[in-house]
């Protein structure tokens, strides 16, 4: 304070040769200062894992003899583990069939919506969303509950219809997991398209309706193209989603009998299952850094054409 | 269910309206159709308000849709919070504690990151995003086990750290952030922060923050569901009942029953616990509505 | 130790958390004081014991031994199904913190952690000299048939057969059935009742199907040190797997209900499964799961395989040991001690654990207590008798715990397909067992 007060003159100068400082470096490097805590974060807490993954692939664990060095054994055996394969297969295939049921039910739900055309629309879009803030392992818990055949609301189903459907045989458990997933992520993948559609600007409506353009045209020349954008973001999420498919497998096997949920029914559930069931965590590691490169590949895949347009505007 | 049946006069009073683009003429179809959809969306949450109200014996002896014999709601509800020594408050505690801590740090760190990817220079931005995004796509889980073993070795696990730190990252947030500054924050306002001599924090704190508010609450309600609905991670990093959040406990009680030897049977408190972990969302879903979609609107332009 | 883990700790965080928010600083504090409660040492010297069961009955015990042990708490935690436990053991074990006193162990997970000693031999305490106060085949599973003591037995599953005289009796029957052969007779009358009437379910039932082979004189493992060998092929073994085969073949078996499920509990409630065929801690759990079908179920020995004889299996039961790296380890024995032979025990017993102790079992109030559950039957009796024929000599390899869980997929396809035969599932379950278990360092054959 003092020294401010005695040299008035000196300042101005040197506060333009400080302010020239910052300006350079905030130029080139103050960016760093920002987003540090979040780098120091994913350092610890996603590369250093990584590595430390790829680390202890190298080795297995024994319970008699302790770690041993096995190079790329883990990787070798992996690839020829069909309970593995048989897992990836079964991920996939559900993807395949899951994902675009979904994705085609919130689309058409978010349509529905936007169009205005619904009593109640608020209502409507809110109970549809409502499912996303169900912890999964109670919406399992409610589903295992409902479907069981012998007891839940699917007993009273088959008595009405006189069907004999059980929702959990090997064949068709995978279709009771996909009506749970279905449930939880439909409205929120919903409300994904709606805001895309609620960002059409409004005058291309008003201007679709004085060429007399009809409702399908209007969703085929406008909203199809507005929702375009959010459809790669909504495929990567549900793609990365169903591959991590986990705590139905993990927990429906102790309220329903013979559904064929193996321990290696999913490749996470198998991971899970080696590293703590097994004691197998080299080999747990060694899958899950080639389930993460298979999930990045296929994420890649769909997200580089959204991601280069993203990067350069 | 009065929106689907509406009554004759009003309907009437309004076919005298002209239909505008605005405002398009109703479709009970279209309504009837969507409104099966919500069947199929709240079908199992009645189910768990139904179940709530048995006491375990009625759970057990009666039809899934239909009340038990007595309304045993209250009694349940008492139940939970007393079954243990009241267990289940240190668990809603421990749930709010790592979604409080983990969604505020985690938005915090978001939106600095974002807002610097936005509008501050700086070398190897481009790689940058370029793993962090990239590093959406790798599962959560196939990160956790190797994660448990690094904490492991760092004595993390057991510990609320092991569930906090992870939290603390949301790449998904911070491209949500980094795609709202760009979009919200006009580049000639930073400037003339700067030209007034304002620091880089000082322009972030005072221009940027405020106008990134919406991306933020976003964000931070993502943050908060992702976090209370959490199950994996927990699950491999604690095993103290005192640090489990809600979703470990519940399906704790849930296992009880399904152990051999002299566990006792919960499913009533299951059910009704469950009942309570979800009503909280429920509200912050009801009550924030408009959050969800502006944030999630940010996310689906930009794509 | 204690202090390496805090400063471990205190490094990392600052590091992690340099630039976050005072919040997050904030809860590190609100977050610190329990923690430190939570490892033991308070300010005034007291120690808490960290002791891990899913067996409710055990916290019965704690109060009286605070009380005549001052200066020692002790907290029981239930950290989830017995897998799950497991899990968590070897957790915390490889984290090297949060390592519980005393933790709950299946009979057959014991060798699982004493190999690889994960477990203290109790030998140290004089364990050794309980011997005789235990049912024999309990005090075979916790010494492993070595010198060594690695748990002391807790609770205790004999082979019983659990059946409901009422639905007995719409098909026509009277008494529980004395001999397998009685039983397959039963299961056809059981099964022409029609509709969900099943004398009982099987779906991948591994343990009663093996106590089933213990009874009949089949020993598969035979573990010495870290030889191993696995053997079906025994004629005991065959004989019992031929005729589980019979009766799924016959469609005897349900396949619809599996033991622990929603659905379970139902099917014993309303009557539709006639026997279960399981340990004696079934008991106060039966009440509680089929309250309507009160004063109906019973309980009996498990049929025999030859007419006349008296022979009994274990299904089931669990122990309590101290895991090596645990803290405190004279505390943890004191209390072990304390309720599973001491004075802890009866306050157990009162609120329902069926344990292995001869003093328990022998003593009259036991043998006499009848229940009105079971229709007034001296059950106390028909569990002490099931507990003291059951044969000794019966080993678990130590990978069993990954085994069982291997077998639930083995077995898979048999029961929902109705692929292959139990015999041939058996025969993979052993090469999937002789593969892992050399892959362990073990030498299995």
């Amino acid at each position: 304070m003092a020294l401010a007060t005695e040299a008035p003159p000196a300042s101005p100068p040197r506060r333009k040769q400080r302010a020239g400082f910052v300006v350079r470096f905030r130029n080139r490097q103050i960016g760093w200062l920002f987003i540090a805590p979040f780098c120091v974060l994913f350092l610890l807490v996603f590369i250093v894992p990584i590595f430390y993954a790829g680390y202890l692939s190298l080795f297995q664990q024994r319970m008699v003899g302790g770690d041993v060095f096995a190079g790329v054994a883990n990787y070798q055996k992996l690839f020829g583990d069909s309970q593995f394969w048989d897992g990836v297969v079964r991920v996939a295939l559900f993807t395949a069939i899951q994902v675009p049921i979904m994705l085609f039910c919130s689309m058409c739900l978010a349509l529905a919506i936007d169009s205005r055309r619904l009593y109640g629309t608020k209502f409507l879009r809110l109970t549809i969303f409502l499912p996303y803030a169900v912890p999964a392992i109670v919406s399992t818990l409610m589903w295992g509950f409902m479907l069981g055949v012998r007891y839940g609301l699917f007993r009273q189903l088959n008595q009405w219809l006189g069907t004999d459907v059980n929702p959990f045989t090997p064949s068709t458990t995978m279709i009771s997991i996909g009506v749970m997933v279905t449930w939880a992520f439909t409205g929120y993948n919903m409300l994904i398209f709606y805001s895309a559609l609620k960002s059409v600007p409004h005058e291309l409506y008003e201007a679709a309706a004085v060429d007399g353009a009809n409702q399908w045209q209007v969703i085929r020349a406008i909203k199809f193209p507005a929702m375009r954008g959010s459809l790669v973001v909504t495929i990567i999420f549900s793609i990365i989603g169903t591959f991590q498919i986990f705590n139905e497998p993990q927990i429906l096997p102790s309220m329903v009998s013979n559904s064929g949920i193996t321990t290696y029914y999913t490749p996470n559930l198998y991971a899970y299952n080696l590293a703590f069931t097994g004691s197998q965590q080299g080999y747990a590691a060694a899958l899950a850094l080639v389930m993460a490169a298979m999930t990045v590949a296929i994420a890649y895949a769909v997200q580089i054409h959204g991601m280069r347009k993203a990067l350069n505007g | 269910m009065s929106t689907t049946a509406p009554e004759v006069p009003r309907s009437r009073a309004r076919a005298r309206k002209l239909y505008t683009v605005d405002n398009p003429k109703k479709s009970p179809v279209l309504t009837i159709v969507v409104a099966v959809f919500t069947i199929y969306c709240l079908l199992p949450l009645v189910w768990l308000i139904i179940n709530a109200t048995k006491s375990q014996g009625d759970f057990v002896s009666t039809f899934g849709l239909s009340f038990g014999s007595h309304f045993a709601l209250f009694d349940n509800i008492a139940e939970v919070f007393t079954y243990d020594d009241g267990i289940f408050s240190r668990w809603l505690l421990n749930t709010l504690m790592y979604v409080l801590v983990g969604a505020t740090v985690s938005t915090f760190l978001a939106a600095l990151g974002g807002y610097a990817l936005a509008k501050l220079p700086f070398r190897g931005k481009r790689a940058f995003l370029f793993i962090v995004l990239g590093s959406i796509s790798v599962p959560g889980i196939a990160i956790a086990i190797p994660q448990f073993l690094l904490f492991a070795q760092l004595g993390l696990t057991n510990t609320p750290w092991a569930v906090l730190i992870p939290s603390f990252l949301n790449p998904f947030g911070l491209y949500l952030m980094w795609v709202s500054a760009s979009d919200a924050i006009p580049q000639d306002i930073l400037e003339a922060a700067r030209i007034d001599g304002a620091g880089e924090i000082r322009t972030f704190a005072q221009v940027g923050v405020r106008m990134m508010i919406p991306a933020t609450v976003t964000v931070f309600l993502f943050s908060f569901v992702s976090i209370w609905n959490n199950y994996f991670l927990p699950l491999i990093m604690l095993n103290d009942p005192k640090w489990y959040p809600l979703t470990i406990g519940i399906s704790i009680w849930n296992k009880l029953g399904n152990t051999a030897g002299n566990s006792e049977m919960l499913q009533n408190l299951v059910i009704t616990s469950s009942l309570l972990t979800i009503i909280p969302l429920l509200i912050a879903f009801i009550s924030l509505q408009r959050f969800w979609q502006s944030g999630l609107a940010v996310g689906a332009v930009k794509g | 130790m204690r202090t390496m883990r805090l400063s471990s700790k205190q490094k990392i965080i600052p590091w992690a958390l340099a630039a976050s928010l005072a919040l997050a600083a904030c809860s590190g504090d609100t977050t610190a004081a329990p923690l430190d409660e939570a490892d033991g040492d308070s300010a005034t010297g007291d120690i808490t014991l960290t002791v891990w069961s899913w067996d409710a009955t055990v916290e019965q015990s704690v109060a009286g031994f605070e009380a005549a042990n001052p200066g020692i708490k002790v907290e029981v935690a239930n950290v989830g199904s017995s897998m799950d436990e497991y899990t968590s053991l070897d957790n915390a074990i490889q984290a090297g913190s949060g390592v519980p006193d005393l933790v709950m162990f299946e009979y057959f997970a014991i060798p699982y952690f004493a190999i690889p000693g994960k477990l203290t031999d109790l030998t140290e305490f004089g364990a050794q000299d309980l011997e005789n106060d235990y049912v024999a085949s309990a005090w075979s599973n916790v010494t492993m048939g070595t010198d060594a003591v690695y748990a002391l037995p807790s609770d205790y599953g004999p082979a019983v057969l659990f059946w409901n005289a009422d639905t007995f009796a719409k098909a026509g029957l009277t008494e529980a059935p004395a001999t397998w052969d009685e039983y397959y007779e039963a299961a056809k009358a059981i099964r022409a009742l029609g509709g969900d009437y099943y004398i009982d379910h099987d779906t991948g039932d591994l343990f009663g199907l093996l106590a089933m082979i213990w009874q009949a004189g089949g020993r598969p493992f035979k573990v010495d040190g870290n030889d191993i060998t696995i053997d079906f092929s025994e004629p005991e073994t065959v004989k019992v797997l031929e005729f589980r085969q019979k009766m799924l073949d016959e469609g005897l078996l349900g396949d619809s209900v599996t033991a622990w499920s929603d659905d379970w509990n139902r099917a014993l409630n309303d009557g539709t499964l006639a026997t279960q065929n399981m340990g004696g801690w079934l008991t106060s759990s039966l009440i509680e799961r089929a309250p309507d079908q009160s004063g109906n179920w019973r309980i009996a020995l498990l049929p025999q395989w030859e007419a006349g004889e008296k022979v009994g299996a274990e299904n089931g039961g669990s122990s309590f040991g101290i895991p090596t790296d645990a803290a405190h380890k004279e505390e943890a024995y004191k209390f072990l001690e304390y309720f599973t032979n001491g004075d802890g025990l009866q306050p157990r017993v009162d609120a329902g654990a069926f344990v292995p102790n001869l003093s328990v079992l022998d003593s009259p109030e036991f043998q006499d207590a009848s229940n009105a559950f079971f229709g007034d039957e001296k059950t106390g009796a028909v569990l002490a008798e099931a507990s003291e024929i059951a044969a000794t000599g019966w080993q678990y390899p130590p990978f069993f715990e990954w085994a069982r869980t291997v077998y639930a997929d083995i077995c898979a396809p048999l029961y929902t397909d109705h692929e292959g035969t139990l015999e041939g599932v058996f025969e993979t379950w052993r090469e999937r067992m002789v593969e892992y278990g050399n892959e362990q360092g073990f030498t299995v054959k």
